[in-house]
C-alpha cells in the first residue's frame, strides 16, 4: 500500500533540520501515541496517558527549547529562514497521530514567538525564560486571548484596536498589575507554566499603543487556572478559565512595547493560521492510511470497495483535497519564513492570506473527511477505526482563531479594502 | 406562539390525536430530558433509559400499530405516518439516540402490524412482547453491510450478516461479527434481513435478543447516539421458530425501510429543532463587533442563521411530504413500491446531508460554546453524523435513485 508520503510538498522549500525532526517525530508518534490515542478521551481531565509522550517529546528529546538563542541552550530557529516550513513539518506529523496534541505542541512556541524572532527579540525576556524551558520536564505556554464576552472581537484588532478587552493591566511603580478573566487558552486547565496575556492597559480604549502582551509565570500569586472543559474532541489540549487577581510581574514582561505588540500581534495570527493547516493536513494523511485499509479490506458486488467507480470518485476527492490542502499550507508556511519576498508576516496582507488558507483548508478537510465518514458507513463512527476522532477534533480547526466569520471579513477587508467591516 | 410552531408543517393533514400526542411529548421531553440536559448529559443509565422506558412504554409507541385486541391501539392505517413523524420530531429533539431506537421499533411494528397487510398470526406472536407493559422493546435491525469475503452471499452488492437454513419447522442462523444498526449490547429483537441456503429469495427473521447460541461482544464507542449500546455479535447455531421469518420479499422489506426513513428523518428534523433553539439563545444574547451590536442582527452571522433556519424549514417539509406518501399508498402507492422507497431514501439522505451542513454552520456561529459540551449542541452534531453513516454511504444509495430514474439496471 502506497504510504503518506505519496502526496506533494514543495520540495524546493524543504530544510534537512525540518526533515529530520520530522523523522523523529514520526517514529516518536508510532510507538508513543497512536497505540494508546483512543484512550485520550477519557483522559481529558486527567492526562494520564497524554502527558507522558510529551514529557519525551518536548523535555527529553528537547525540542521545547528549539526557539531560544543557541547560547542560551536553544536551538536558534528564531532566526531562521525555515522555521515555519519545519513547524508545518512537525504539525503534521504529530496531527497525523492526533491534532490535540499538536495544537497543544504549537501553542508552547506560540508566545514565545514574539520574544524570540526577529526582527523583535527580546533579549532579556529570553535570557528570564530560557532556563526554565532547558529541562527534561515538559514546559508549556499558553496565549490568553479569549474573553467570555467574546474571542472574536480581541482578534478584530484592526477594527475594534482592542476596545473590548477587559483584563487590564495597570502600571503601579516598576510592575504591572492585571486583573481578568480569560477563557479557553490552549494549554490552560492547569497545563500551562507560561502565560502570554493579552491585556489593555486603558479599558475602552481604540489605541493600539495600549494593548499590552504581557507574560506571566504560572506559578504567580494571584493566578488561578480552573479544570479543563468537556469539548467535542481534542482531548490532549486541556482549555479552562484563567483568573488574574492583582497579579503583579515585572514592567519589563511585556513583549515587545506599546504599539508593537497590537503590531507583532498579526504575527501570532499568520502563525496560528499556519499551523491550523498543518493539524488538518496532518489528521487527512492519517485518515488516507485508514480509508486505504478499509477500502481494500471490505468488498462489495464482489470487489475490493475500492474498485467501484462511484466509491474510487470519493477516494479520488479525498486524495485531491489532500494534494491541494498541503501545497496551500505549504505555501502558507513558506509565505510566513521568506518576509523579505512575501512582506512581514504581522501585516494585514500576510495575515489576510493566512487566514484564507486556513478557511478554506478547514472548510475542504471537514468536508472531505465528513464523506469520508459516510462512505465508512457504519464504521465511519467507530472509535476503532480513529476517522471520527480526527473529525471531531479537526472542526476546532475551523472556529478558532476569531472563528470562520471573522476570518472571512478580514479576508474581504484586504482584496477588497472595505473598511467597516 | 410555540417557537417550533415557526417551521410551518401540514398541520392540516395531522388528526388531532397526532397534534395532542406531539404536544404532550413537547412537554414531556422538555421537562424531562431538555431541561436535564446539563446535568445528566449523555448518560445513558441515568437520563436516558429511564425516559426510553416512558416513551416507549408509558406513553405508549411500542403500542401504537398493534391490534387492539393484543394489547395495542390499533393504530395502523397509512395515516399513522404522520403520528411517526409527530411523535418522533419531539422525541429526536430531546435525544436523537431515543428517537433512533424508537424510529427501529415503529418501523417493525408498521411491517408486521399496518391494517393493508397485516399478519395475524405474527402479530399474535410478538405484539404481547411489546404491548405487556413490561419493559421497552429495544429493537434492532441487521442488515447487508459492506462485506470482506467476495464470495459471500450479497445483496445489491452487499454481503448479508446473516445466513439462514430452514431445519426441523424452523430456521438455524449462522453469522460472526455482525454490526447491527443500533443496541447490540441491549437490544431485545433483533430482525435480521437474511441469506437463505440454497435459495433466491432472503428471508427477514426476528431473533429474540435471549436466544440461545447470541453472543454479543462488548460495548464499542462511537461518535454520538449514546442511547444505542452497540456492540458486534455472532449467531451460532441460533435456532428460531418458523414463524419468525416475517417476509421474503423485496416489497416487503422495502416496506420496512421506508417507514424507517420516515422515522430517522423525523429524528433528524428533531435534532434540527433542538439546535436551532440554541442557536437562538445565543443570537439573542451573544454580542459581536463590539457593544451593543447583538448577534443576530449582524447581516453575516444574521444571513447564515437565515440559512439554518432554512435547512431545517425544508427538512420538515420534505419529512412531512414523505409521511404524506406513506400515508396515501392510493395516490403514490405501496410503501414498498420502487417509487415511494426511492423517495424515502432520497429524503432521507437530502435531509441528513442538509442536517450536516446546517450542524455544521450552527458549530461556527458558536465557535467554542458549540464545541464545548456545556452548551449541548455539538451532541447533535455528533449524533446526527452518527445517524448518517449507519443509514448507509449516499454515493451507492444514489444508485438506486438512478435505478428508478435512468432505468439503470447494473449499478
Ligand atoms: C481547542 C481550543 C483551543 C483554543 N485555543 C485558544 C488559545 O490558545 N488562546 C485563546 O485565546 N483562545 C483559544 N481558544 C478560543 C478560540 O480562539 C475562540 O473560541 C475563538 O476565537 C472565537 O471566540 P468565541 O468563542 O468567544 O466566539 P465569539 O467571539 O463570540 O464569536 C462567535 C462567532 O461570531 C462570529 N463573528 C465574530 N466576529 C465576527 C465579525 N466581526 N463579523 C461576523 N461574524 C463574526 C463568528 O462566526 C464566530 O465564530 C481555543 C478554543 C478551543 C476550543
Ligand atoms: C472547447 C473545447 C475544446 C476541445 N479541444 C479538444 C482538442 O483540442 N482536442 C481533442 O481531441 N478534443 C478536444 N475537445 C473534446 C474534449 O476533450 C472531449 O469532449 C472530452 O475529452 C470528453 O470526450 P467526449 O466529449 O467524447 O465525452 P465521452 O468520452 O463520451 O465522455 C462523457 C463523460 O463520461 C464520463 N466518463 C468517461 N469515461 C469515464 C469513465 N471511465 N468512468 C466514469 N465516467 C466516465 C465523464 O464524465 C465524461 O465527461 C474539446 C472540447 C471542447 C468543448
Amino acid at each position: 500500500m502506497r504510504g503518506i508520503d505519496v502526496f506533494s510538498r514543495p520540495l524546493e522549500y524543504l530544510t534537512p533540520l525540518g526533515e529530520q525532526v520530522g523523522e523523529i517525530i514520526r517514529e516518536w508518534v508510532e510507538k508513543e501515541v497512536i497505540p494508546y490515542r483512543r484512550g485520550f478521551d477519557e483522559d481529558y481531565l486527567e492526562h494520564r496517558l497524554i502527558h507522558p509522550p510529551f514529557k519525551k517529546l518536548l523535555g527529553e528529546y528537547g525540542i521545547q527549547r528549539i526557539l531560544f538563542p543557541e547560547d542560551l541552550g536553544g536551538w536558534g530557529l528564531g532566526h531562521s529562514e525555515y522555521l515555519c516550513v519545519a513547524a508545518f513539518r512537525m504539525f503534521e506529523e504529530i496531527a497525523r497521530a492526533d491534532s490535540g496534541m499538536a495544537v497543544a505542541f504549537g501553542v508552547v512556541f506560540w508566545p514565545l514567538v514574539l520574544i524570540c524572532c526577529e526582527p523583535h527579540v527580546n533579549r532579556r525576556l529570553c535570557e528570564e525564560f530560557a532556563p526554565m524551558f532547558m529541562t527534561n520536564e515538559p514546559v508549556f505556554s499558553c496565549l490568553a486571548m479569549t474573553e467570555p464576552q467574546g474571542g472574536s472581537d480581541i482578534e478584530n484588532v484592526e477594527v475594534l484596536k482592542g476596545s473590548t478587552i477587559r483584563t487590564v493591566a495597570v502600571r503601579d511603580g516598576d510592575e504591572w498589575v492585571i486583573n481578568g478573566h480569560k477563557l479557553w487558552p490552549t494549554n490552560t486547565g492547569g497545563v500551562a507554566d507560561l502565560m502570554g496575556v493579552v491585556c489593555t492597559t486603558n479599558p475602552g480604549s481604540r489605541n493600539p499603543e495600549d494593548i499590552a502582551i504581557i507574560f506571566v509565570p504560572a506559578d504567580a500569586p494571584g493566578v488561578t487556572q480552573g479544570p479543563a472543559y468537556e469539548k467535542a474532541g481534542m482531548a490532549a489540549d486541556k482549555n479552562g478559565d484563567i483568573w488574574f487577581e492583582n497579579v503583579r510581574v515585572p514592567l519589563w514582561y511585556r513583549a515587545c512595547g506599546p504599539g508593537d505588540d497590537a503590531k507583532y500581534y498579526g504575527e501570532i495570527v499568520s502563525m496560528g493560521n499556519m499551523g491550523s493547516i498543518a493539524f488538518a493536513v496532518g489528521v487527512m494523511l492519517n485518515i488516507y492510511e485508514k480509508l486505504q485499509e478499509y477500502v481494500n479490506r471490505k468488498t462489495y458486488r464482489g470487489m475490493p470497495l475500492k474498485e467501484n467507480d462511484a466509491v474510487a470518485g470519493v477516494l479520488a476527492d479525498f486524495a485531491t483535497t489532500i494534494e491541494a490542502v498541503r501545497i496551500i499550507g505549504y505555501q502558507c508556511a513558506r509565505m510566513c519564513d521568506r518576509q523579505d519576498l512575501y512582506g512581514p508576516r504581522w501585516s494585514p496582507e500576510v495575515v489576510a492570506r493566512a487566514r484564507a488558507h486556513r478557511y478554506f483548508a478547514a472548510d475542504r478537510a471537514l468536508e472531505a473527511i465528513g464523506k469520508v465518514m459516510n462512505l465508512m458507513e457504519c464504521f465511519g463512527p467507530d472509535r476503532d477505526w480513529d476517522v471520527e476522532k480526527h473529525w471531531r477534533d479537526i472542526k476546532m480547526v475551523q472556529l478558532w482563531l476569531g472563528g470562520k466569520q471573522l476570518s472571512q471579513m478580514e479576508v474581504a477587508r484586504w482584496f477588497f479594502e472595505c473598511e467597516t467591516l | 406562539m410555540n417557537d417550533l410552531e415557526l417551521f410551518p408543517y401540514p398541520k392540516n393533514r395531522l388528526q388531532k390525536t397526532d397534534l395532542d400526542l406531539a404536544a404532550s411529548l413537547q412537554d414531556l421531553v422538555q421537562k424531562e430530558i431538555v431541561d436535564k440536559r446539563l446535568e445528566l448529559k449523555e448518560d445513558y443509565q441515568g437520563l436516558l433509559r429511564p425516559n426510553l422506558d416512558k416513551l416507549l412504554v408509558e406513553v405508549g409507541l411500542q403500542r401504537m400499530f398493534w391490534p387492539e385486541d393484543l394489547g395495542g391501539e390499533e393504530h395502523n392505517g397509512p395515516e399513522a405516518a404522520y403520528t411517526v413523524a409527530a411523535a418522533l420530531e419531539q422525541v429526536g429533539r430531546a435525544d436523537t439516540g431515543l428517537a433512533y431506537l424508537a424510529a427501529h421499533n415503529l418501523a417493525l411494528q408498521a411491517a408486521l402490524a399496518m391494517r393493508e397487510n397485516l399478519d395475524r398470526e405474527a402479530c399474535a406472536r410478538f405484539a404481547p412482547l411489546f404491548c405487556d407493559g413490561r419493559g421497552p422493546m429495544i429493537v434492532s435491525f441487521i442488515l447487508p453491510v459492506f462485506g470482506e469475503d467476495e464470495k459471500a452471499p450479497a445483496w445489491r452488492g452487499k454481503s448479508f450478516q446473516v445466513k439462514a437454513r430452514s431445519a426441523s419447522g424452523g430456521w438455524v442462523l449462522e453469522g460472526k461479527g455482525i454490526r447491527p444498526t443500533c443496541s447490540g449490547a441491549d437490544a431485545t429483537l433483533f430482525g435480521a434481513w437474511c441469506a437463505v441456503e440454497g435459495e433466491e429469495a432472503p428471508a427477514f427473521i426476528l431473533v429474540p435478543g435471549d436466544a440461545p447460541g447470541l453472543s454479543r461482544g462488548p460495548e464499542f464507542k462511537k461518535t454520538g447516539l449514546a442511547a444505542s449500546r452497540n456492540a458486534d455479535l455472532d449467531l451460532s447455531g441460533v435456532e428460531v421458530p418458523a414463524e419468525n421469518c416475517l417476509f421474503r420479499g423485496d416489497l416487503e422489506y422495502r416496506r420496512l425501510l421506508s417507514w424507517f426513513y420516515l422515522g430517522i428523518t423525523a429524528t433528524t428534523v428533531g435534532g434540527l429543532l433542538a439546535a436551532y433553539q440554541i442557536l437562538k439563545e445565543w443570537g439573542d444574547n451573544r454580542v459581536i463587533k463590539g457593544t451593543g451590536n447583538i448577534f443576530k442582527e449582524n447581516p453575516l452571522t444574521g444571513a447564515l442563521m437565515g440559512e439554518i433556519a432554512q435547512d431545517i424549514s425544508m427538512s420538515r417539509l420534505l419529512a412531512y411530504d414523505l409521511a404524506g406518501m406513506l400515508a396515501d399508498p392510493s395516490s403514490f402507492g405501496d410503501a414498498g413500491s420502487d417509487m415511494v422507497y426511492t423517495s424515502a431514501l432520497m429524503i432521507v439522505h437530502q435531509v441528513l446531508a442538509t442536517a450536516e451542513r446546517a450542524l455544521h454552520r450552527t458549530m461556527e456561529l458558536m465557535a467554542s460554546a458549540g464545541y464545548a459540551k456545556e452548551w449541548q449542541l455539538e451532541r447533535y452534531w455528533r449524533d446526527l453524523k452518527t445517524v448518517q453513516c449507519y443509514v448507509g454511504s449516499h454515493e451507492l444509495a444514489k444508485h438506486d435513485f438512478s435505478r428508478w430514474f435512468y432505468g439503470a439496471r447494473t449499478l
